[in-house]
């Protein structure tokens, strides 16, 4: 576990951040923190529960959704709207465990996908709910409560989305220390086992699957709030492989790992997409390399070897 | 009344029957062992008492109630647990990680999620408990993994007592242990049992272990038990050595 | 519309599109059984073949030299990307193959797109096979019939090829216990390499012959990739026949399940794969639950 005092300083210094960057930059710095939240969520399954999710978009999606129809048809000021689309993707992502958590292995891995793809599939269609192929437009950032418009500003939403993943990490760091922490560690390392001491591990793997969806679906409803928009790009499976390249590459099981990961994926693609349109390509050469040479990701590069990466 | 109760226990793949009609009581307190040549259906009796399997007929009681067909989990809160034959462990842990989280699925909030640190103490004193009873305090903060062969089947054993059960079940707990790591645990074991207060069904190999630990002993031969008495009386029986010696099929 | 004539073309058109799925999904189920390996980038593999066949077509004027040409490119790209990459996985955990192989979709999407462009690719049939044949008064499309019989005759070559040939022989081997064959004196590289570029293969002629009806264009491969896996998971994760009943199965659900329920036809292949995931976790004829 990453030092607690790493972690105040790496605080301070994204609280810091607004007065020395400039304000085009705080885009990417906002869009970073939006996917290091969303790579952290994953964490807890792919990480902390081995439970490989290709299908990660549709907390995304369905938060940004949710988010961006209540911003839309209603006056829910833009933080509860944010925290209300994050519940929403939580409680769905029950059912969605439930049914997933029938089968383990690659095929609970090949039922995520297809939930998102189906997802995909509905929000593709439904016009009303989600304007279809073109998505969402023109989400206001509401104001409130009590006229509250610090939020609407750019750096405003910055410490907002700022706010939301370090109360988010604090939650997940808690969490995985905790009784119920232990538990999916146990899952993590011998599911059967698990199961034989008297646990009932579907329940926890539900558990972890909704906890994860409801953070996952808090970052896609900022960035929904963020960005004044949606489309069915965001449940698209691209962006679940995306994700997951994220958390493996900035190191599985870590929390802090998956943020960096995020962080480090948006600043590569921003980096090379300048210089070339096959960003993918390179992306996918990289992701490669890190698999094969470096399964223990950025983090554990740099903090020595955890004990047994993930991959 | 006896604590574990099978009536009639069978279960059928397909054409094979790999438990055929078994009967057995089993008192509390005692320790039973279960003996058979390979293939004879021990562990497969072992996966029904626990849960892991289905019985295609049969009952199995414990405690006076119903535990047929209850998931594997729900038996073991009840109050049985068990060690396999192919070592399980989470490798990655510390011995007494392992302890802890078999004595935590018997505390109350083992699925707190937050906080837990009274949760952790509690299960450690019983987990450390266990763990010097099998005499392995030493290596308690050694990952699982890289423990030796056998001191990981006693840690088995060990995550199976820091569970309190009020019955253990221990499948081979001496398989792939060298002559003297057998007779290290076997001492180890005795002692463990001679404490009382424990009923073990225990399924072995190794004669030696059976006739110093049990104090019956269920033979089964091809699904169906042909002998159940005190040691010296098994040991006498021509059926139990036609099983054993004679009779090829 | 005589109804026994939509019948027998609306049954005909659900085994050309099985055929389809099959060649997907049998590539796919191989490679699992022998290496346990989740091949993510088999839809990658099946567009390549699409655009190597295009190309091919484009330079041979045959499309028949296209059905020959593309698998034994895709093939060996498949069997030179097991040498140079996987071969450093084996032995680790099996998410590790479930990564690198997403990563190589990245690459074969981008190499495929510099190489071909965005634009979708049309492939032409050869004049044998275009047009129509009438059954008991209903058209329907030469193209789909041959494919329906290419499905067939594929099938019924690699299961004697399984059974009957000295490779087959090892690959089943092989699947069963490694190690044996390894000390029985076989290069059990070899067979890996041979099994994944052959699995590789056959995503690519489904390729081919996919191209003609849906156009060579860079969204076949995710797509393709959780048809084949639909596929495998009904069929049963290593089970040749598995597949084959799973690739029809679906074939019928989707092509009449598009008749009766347009709206639903995306979803109605995920819902036959929850249906049975929930019934039978390992599938129809899986091994592992």
């Amino acid at each position: 576990m990453t030092s607690r005092r790493v972690l105040v300083v790496a605080a301070l210094v994204l609280a810091l951040l607004p007065l020395g960057l400039p304000l085009f930059a705080m885009t990417l710095a906002i869009e970073a923190l939006i996917l290091g939240l969303f790579a952290m969520s994953l964490d807890l399954m792919v990480g902390y529960t081995r439970l490989f999710s290709f299908g990660h978009a549709a907390a995304y999606g369905l938060g940004a959704y949710t988010a961006g129809n209540l911003l839309l048809h209603t006056d829910i000021p833009v933080v509860f709207a944010v925290l209300l689309a994050s519940a929403f993707s939580g409680i769905v992502a029950i059912g969605i465990g439930w049914v997933c958590t029938l089968a383990t292995g690659i095929s609970f891995s090949m039922l995520t996908l297809a939930i998102a793809q189906l997802l995909y599939a509905v929000a593709f269609k439904w016009t009303p709910v989600t304007g279809a192929s073109d998505g969402l437009a023109g989400i206001p950032r509401t104001p409130g409560p009590f006229g509250l418009t610090w939020f609407q500003s750019k750096i405003g939403f910055y410490y907002l989305v700022l706010a939301c993943l370090i109360a988010a990490f604090v939650f997940c760091r808690s969490l995985v220390a905790s009784p119920f922490g232990a538990v999916l560690r146990g899952i993590r390392e011998n599911e059967a086992k698990t199961q034989s001491l008297g646990y009932n591990t579907r329940r926890y793997k539900i558990a972890v699957v909704a906890i994860a969806y409801a953070l996952g679906g808090l970052a896609g409803a900022l960035y929904a709030a963020f960005a004044g928009f949606t489309n069915t790009e965001l449940l698209f499976w691209l962006l679940s492989g995306q994700v997951l390249i994220m958390v493996i590459i900035g190191g599985a099981g870590t929390l802090v790992g998956p943020i960096i990961g995020a962080i480090f994926f948006l600043l590569v693609q921003q980096y090379l997409s300048s210089y070339t349109e096959s960003w993918a390509l390179f992306f996918g050469l990289i992701f490669i390399f890190f698999v094969v040479c470096v399964p223990q990701g950025l983090l554990g590069l740099v903090g020595g070897r955890r004990a047994g990466g993930t991959v | 009344m006896a604590l574990l109760e099978i009536d009639l226990l069978s279960r059928r793949f397909g054409g094979l029957v790999a438990v055929d009609e078994v009967s057995m009581r089993v008192a509390e307190g005692e320790v039973r062992a279960v003996i058979g040549p390979n293939g004879a259906g021990k562990s497969t009796l072992f996966h029904l008492i626990t849960g892991v399997l289905r019985p295609t007929a049969g009952e199995v009681r414990f405690d006076g109630e119903r535990m047929t067909g209850l998931s594997a989990h729900r038996i073991c809160q009840r109050g049985v647990s068990r060690t396999f034959q192919l070592t399980a462990l989470f490798p990655e842990m510390t011995a007494r990680e392992n302890a802890r989280l078999a004595a935590q699925a018997r505390g109350a909030r083992r699925w707190q999620p937050y906080g837990g640190d009274a949760i952790f103490a509690a299960a450690d004193r019983r987990g450390d408990a266990a763990l010097e009873r099998l005499g392995l305090t030493d290596v308690a903060h050694r990952p699982a993994g890289l423990l030796s062969h056998g001191d990981q089947r006693l840690l088995e054993v060990a995550m199976g007592l820091a569970q309190q059960p009020r019955l253990l079940l221990l499948d081979e707990p001496t398989q792939g242990l060298s002559v003297e790591e057998t007779a290290q645990a076997v001492d180890t074991l005795a002692s463990l049992l001679a404490d009382g207060g424990l009923t073990v069904l225990l399924v072995e190999h190794d004669m030696e272990v059976v006739f110093r630990l049990a104090h019956r002993i269920t033979v089964l031969h091809r699904g169906a038990v042909i002998a159940d008495d005190v040691p010296a009386a098994v040991r006498a029986d021509p059926a139990v050595q036609d099983a054993y010696l004679g009779g090829i099929e | 519309m005589d109804f026994f004539g939509f019948l027998i073309t609306q049954c005909l058109n659900a085994l050309s599109e099985a055929a389809l799925l099959f060649f997907l999904g049998v590539g796919l189920t191989l490679i699992f059984g022998i290496m346990r390996i989740i091949n993510f980038a088999h839809g990658a593999f099946f567009m390549l073949g699409a655009y190597v066949g295009y190309s091919a077509v484009q330079v041979t004027g045959s499309f028949w030299g296209a059905l020959l040409v593309a698998p034994l490119v895709v093939g060996g790209v498949g069997a030179a990307f097991e040498l140079g990459i996987l071969r450093r996985l084996y032995g680790r955990d099996g998410s590790a193959f479930l990564m690198v192989t997403f990563g190589l979709t990245l690459v074969m999407g981008e190499v495929i797109r510099l190489a071909w462009g965005v634009a979708a690719l049309n492939v032409p049939l050869p004049q044998s096979l275009s047009g129509i044949v009438f059954i008991l008064d209903e058209p329907f499309p030469i193209y789909r019939l041959f494919l329906a019989g290419a499905g067939v005759v594929v099938a019924l070559v690699i299961w004697q090829f399984l059974e009957r040939t000295r490779l087959g022989l090892l690959i089943r081997a092989t699947s069963q216990n490694a190690e044996m064959v390894h000390a029985l004196g076989t290069d059990v590289r070899l067979v890996r390499s041979a099994v994944f570029g052959i699995g590789c293969g056959l995503a690519g002629i489904g390729g081919v012959f996919a191209a003609p009806l849906v156009t060579a264009s860079l969204g076949m491969a995710p797509n393709a990739v959780i048809d084949t896996f639909v596929i495998v998971i009904i069929g049963g994760m290593g089970s040749f026949l598995g597949s084959a009943i799973a690739a029809v199965l679906v074939g019928f659900v989707q092509v009449f399940g598009t008749y009766y329920f347009p709206d639903l036809a995306l979803a109605l292949m995920y819902l036959l794969m929850l249906l049975v995931l929930v019934v039978r976790p390992g599938g129809l004829l899986g091994k592992e639950a």
